[in-house]
Order: structure tokens, then C-alpha cells, then sequence
């Protein structure tokens, strides 16, 4: 009996402040904080074209920016871009210095052990791409030559799969540098995704770049961390929405020049 | 936020880990062979060359030692080639200038005197300048030659934008596919204050081994 009471005593003991306090009893989520703060930080790659660049005035723009911006309006909160490098988009998150990411990640199995996934609001193709003289029709040609691809993308969780033994694979941190390092001649091709490439053949008309390869072609998806399934429910949701009324579609046709296909949800 | 901390992902890349620790070691120890080399030369030039040579080391000193470095290894890596010159990413070559101005310090640090001495003695000058000026010299800056040693060797993280293929490229290749980005850089860090320590007791060796052994103070 005695026990009993002491039994009692001691849930109450641990149960009472909570019931009196009125707390609630589920720890706050991301998307309460979120609510709460009324800021959303948002990761962002401003060094991806046409994704996330800086404009003329060193404002970020790019399709990933106006979905950004777009979804932190409709959420009725201020918008905090945290810019990181492509190498920087997984870790800024992990590391809690912004609530998303929306940097063009493309899906796959080895982020999502990471990541969570929200649903895909875009697509991408990877694509190796080099001067004209340089000659490279299939896989195979890429023996005994030199490809840049930048790290902590898409173009490095598969490029060096495709790359028969005998080509020439080298790493750079940013895509910026990658670029730089095929219009000086440091290495004879590169891979990024196809709109970068046309970006970078549009501005050097000289040096005759042409898409050689298609590597592969992937959707993306905004990432939250593992277990913030209310604002991965809210983000997907809004994505519902703007694929129906059309949002989605005009920002990626307006920054990438084709129309977005259709979207799968996961 | 709670963070479950996974390194056994570490371990299982540690070779690549110090395969790239050890070509970090090549280059520092390369950079610090060849800058010491420039900087005695370099040093000499200055302090006993004739006033063009003199205004040329100076110019090429301040010129690396007041910009940034990652500036001249983008310079070196990504300008150079239009002009038809393609480096390799693991040149590390820019060091010299660091070292030079330590080395003069201490050659400005020998007594006028010493020289006039073994210049009354017959000595020649290269063997004035081998003998009396930089060997003393170098034992008296040879601390400050060491520290800036070790900070050669930790800057020369900066090379992985370039794709050298070192201890920081490596760390981030793999973080970046495995995503574990704490335990790859506390690793990381781990093994750059190894080889800090690691250089510093070299460095100490060599000092014994040239400035003390068999030798009465």
C-alpha cells in the first residue's frame, strides 16, 4: 500500500507541472519555430545558374530564389536566405543554420539517409559538355582525358560511375571554379547540369562549347532534416498547390527557357 | 537539436583520409625545401646583389607577400594556361617569398664587423657568405623559419580549390557523399594537428642535427 502511494506521489511529482503549466507535451518543431519566429531560413546555391545566381546588383535570383521567396510570402513569414557553397547546401542544414534547402538537390538514395525529401519541383540533366575541337561522341572517349565536375553534386555521384577506367577525374569545390578551369584549358571537358553548360557555351561563343554527353537526367526536391515531418507536410502541400495553379511552371519556364515537366510525387 | 554522431563512416574512408594527409605532407615538405632555397637566394640577392637585382627581389617579395594567396594560386592555375603554360594543381610554388624576409632579418642581424673580419681573413665571398652570414643566420631565425613553416603547411588546405587532391579535398569529397560532415572534419582536423606536431618535432631535429650536434656552445 505504502508503495502504491509513493508510486502515485512520484507521477504526480513528474506529471503535475505539466498538466498545471498548460505546456504542451510534444517538443516544438521546426515549422512551430518557424510560425513562431515568423522567419524562414532558407540554404541557397547562388553559384548555380540558372538555379541561384546573383543578379547585377549582388541580389540573389534564379529559379530556386523565387520559389523562396514565393513560399515564403504564401507562408505569410519573413524570408532569410543563408548562402552557402554547393558542397555547403547538406551541412548548413544538418548543422541547423537554415530550416531548408532549396538549391536544385536532386533525389537520391544516398542523400535521403541524410535528408528528407519533400515532393520534386523541378528537373535537371546532367550533361558533359567541352570545346568543339575536343572529341568525345561516347563514354568511352573520355579515356586519357581530363573532366571537371564539382563536388557535392549530382555530377559526382555519377559521372565517375559512367567514366570508363582511364579517364582523368578532377574535383573542384565550386562550380565557378569548374567553368574556369575548362575556359583556361585546365581540363578538356566538364559535367553540370545542361543549363549551366548552355549558360557558359551562350557567354564564350568563341571557344565553340557543345554538349557532348548526357549523363543523366534527375528531378529535385527542397530538403528538411530527418524527423521535421510537419514543414516537409507544409512545403509538399504548397508544392501541391503551385503545381496546380501554375506557379511552378511559369518561375521554371521563366529562368530556364523549357517547360517544366510533370512532376512525380513520392 | 540532437545530432547522432556516426564515424565509423570515418573509418571505413580512413586510407583515403591519409592518403590525402599524405600528399599534404609532400607538398608542404617540397614547399618548405624549395622556399627555404629561394629564400637564401632571394636573401642574398638583397642584401649583396646589384641595386636591379635588388629591386627585382624586393618587387617579387612584397608582391606575394601583400596579396592573397588564394588569389595567386588562381592566378597561377586558371590564368596561366592562356598564355600556354599548364601546371599542375599540386605546384606549389609561392612560398619562397614568406621565408625571404625572416631570412634577411637574420642576415641583418650579423655584426657588420664578422664580415669585414673574414673579408681582412682572405675569405671569398662565397664562402663569406656560406660561412659567416647565412649559417648563423639561419640559427638565429630558425624559430621563426619553423612557425612559418607549420603555417605553410596548414595553408596549404587552400590548394583543394584548385583540385590537389590533399587532406581538406579529400575530407570534403567524402563528406559530401556521405554527408557525415562533423566526423569527417573533426577527423580531419585531428590528423592536421598530427602533422603539425609531427613537423614541428622534424623541425627540431633538423635544428639539432645542423646547429647543435658536435658542436661546443
Amino acid at each position: 500500500m505504502r508503495m502504491c502511494v509513493r508510486a502515485f506521489a512520484l507521477v504526480m511529482l513528474i506529471a503535475l507541472p505539466a498538466m498545471l503549466g498548460g505546456q504542451p507535451l510534444r517538443a516544438e518543431s521546426t515549422l512551430d519555430k518557424v510560425l513562431k519566429e515568423k522567419k524562414l531560413r532558407v540554404a541557397i546555391d547562388v553559384g548555380n545558374p540558372p538555379f541561384g545566381i546573383l543578379d547585377k546588383d549582388g541580389q540573389p535570383d534564379g529559379s530556386d530564389v523565387a520559389v523562396a521567396r514565393q513560399m515564403a510570402k504564401d507562408m505569410g513569414v519573413e524570408l532569410e536566405f543563408v548562402q552557402v557553397p554547393s558542397t555547403g547546401r547538406i551541412p548548413s542544414l544538418l548543422a541547423g543554420r537554415a530550416d531548408v534547402t532549396i538549391a536544385s538537390i536532386s533525389v537520391t538514395t544516398d542523400r535521403a539517409k541524410a535528408v528528407m525529401y519533400c515532393h520534386p519541383n523541378g528537373a535537371l540533366s546532367i550533361v558533359i559538355f567541352g570545346p568543339k575541337s575536343t572529341a568525345i561522341a561516347a563514354p568511352a572517349d573520355l579515356v586519357g582525358k581530363r573532366i571537371g565536375i564539382t563536388r557535392a553534386t549530382l555530377e559526382e555521384a555519377t559521372v565517375p560511375k559512367m567514366a570508363p577506367q582511364g579517364s582523368n577525374i578532377v574535383w573542384f569545390d565550386e562550380i565557378g571554379a569548374t567553368i574556369q578551369a575548362l575556359l583556361s584549358g585546365q581540363v578538356d571537358a566538364v559535367a553540370m547540369t545542361s543549363f549551366a553548360g548552355k549558360t557558359v557555351a551562350d557567354g564564350n561563343p568563341d571557344k565553340q562549347i557543345e554538349t557532348k554527353l548526357t549523363v543523366t537526367t534527375a528531378f529535385y526536391a527542397p530538403i528538411v532534416r530527418h524527423g521535421d515531418f510537419e514543414l516537409r507536410e507544409w512545403i509538399n502541400t504548397w508544392i501541391f498547390l503551385n503545381t496546380q495553379n501554375g506557379t511552378l511552371a511559369a518561375i521554371y519556364k521563366k529562368y530556364t527557357g523549357i517547360d517544366l515537366p510533370p512532376l512525380p510525387v513520392f | 537539436m540532437n545530432y547522432v554522431f556516426q564515424f565509423n563512416v570515418v573509418w571505413d574512408h580512413f586510407p583515403e583520409l591519409l592518403a590525402g594527409a599524405w600528399l599534404t605532407i609532400e607538398l608542404s615538405a617540397t614547399a618548405m625545401a624549395l622556399g627555404l632555397c629561394l629564400a637564401v637566394i632571394c636573401a642574398y640577392g638583397k642584401s649583396a646583389g646589384p641595386p636591379a637585382i635588388r629591386w627585382l627581389v624586393a618587387g617579387y617579395v612584397e608582391l606575394i607577400r601583400n596579396t592573397p594567396f588564394l588569389v595567386q594560386i588562381f592566378i597561377f592555375y586558371f590564368s596561366l594556361p592562356v598564355i600556354g603554360i599548364r601546371l599542375t594543381a599540386n605546384t606549389p610554388a609561392l612560398v619562397g617569398a614568406y621565408a625571404s624576409e625572416i631570412v634577411r632579418a637574420g642576415i641583418d642581424a650579423i655584426p657588420q664587423g664578422q664580415v669585414e673580419a673574414a673579408r681582412a681573413l682572405g675569405l671569398k665571398r662565397l664562402q663569406i657568405f656560406r660561412f659567416i652570414i647565412i649559417f648563423p643566420a639561419l640559427k638565429t631565425v630558425y624559430p621563426a623559419l619553423a612557425s612559418q613553416f607549420i603555417l605553410l603547411m596548414l595553408s596549404s588546405s587552400v590548394v583543394s580549390t584548385i583540385s590537389a587532391v590533399e587532406l581538406t579535398a579529400i575530407t570534403n569529397s567524402l563528406q559530401s557523399t556521405t554527408f557525415r560532415s562533423f566526423e569527417f572534419y573533426f577527423v580531419a582536423t585531428g590528423l592536421y594537428l598530427v602533422m603539425s606536431l609531427g613537423f614541428r618535432a622534424s623541425l627540431s631535429a633538423i635544428y639539432w642535427a645542423v646547429f647543435e650536434r658536435g658542436r661546443t656552445a
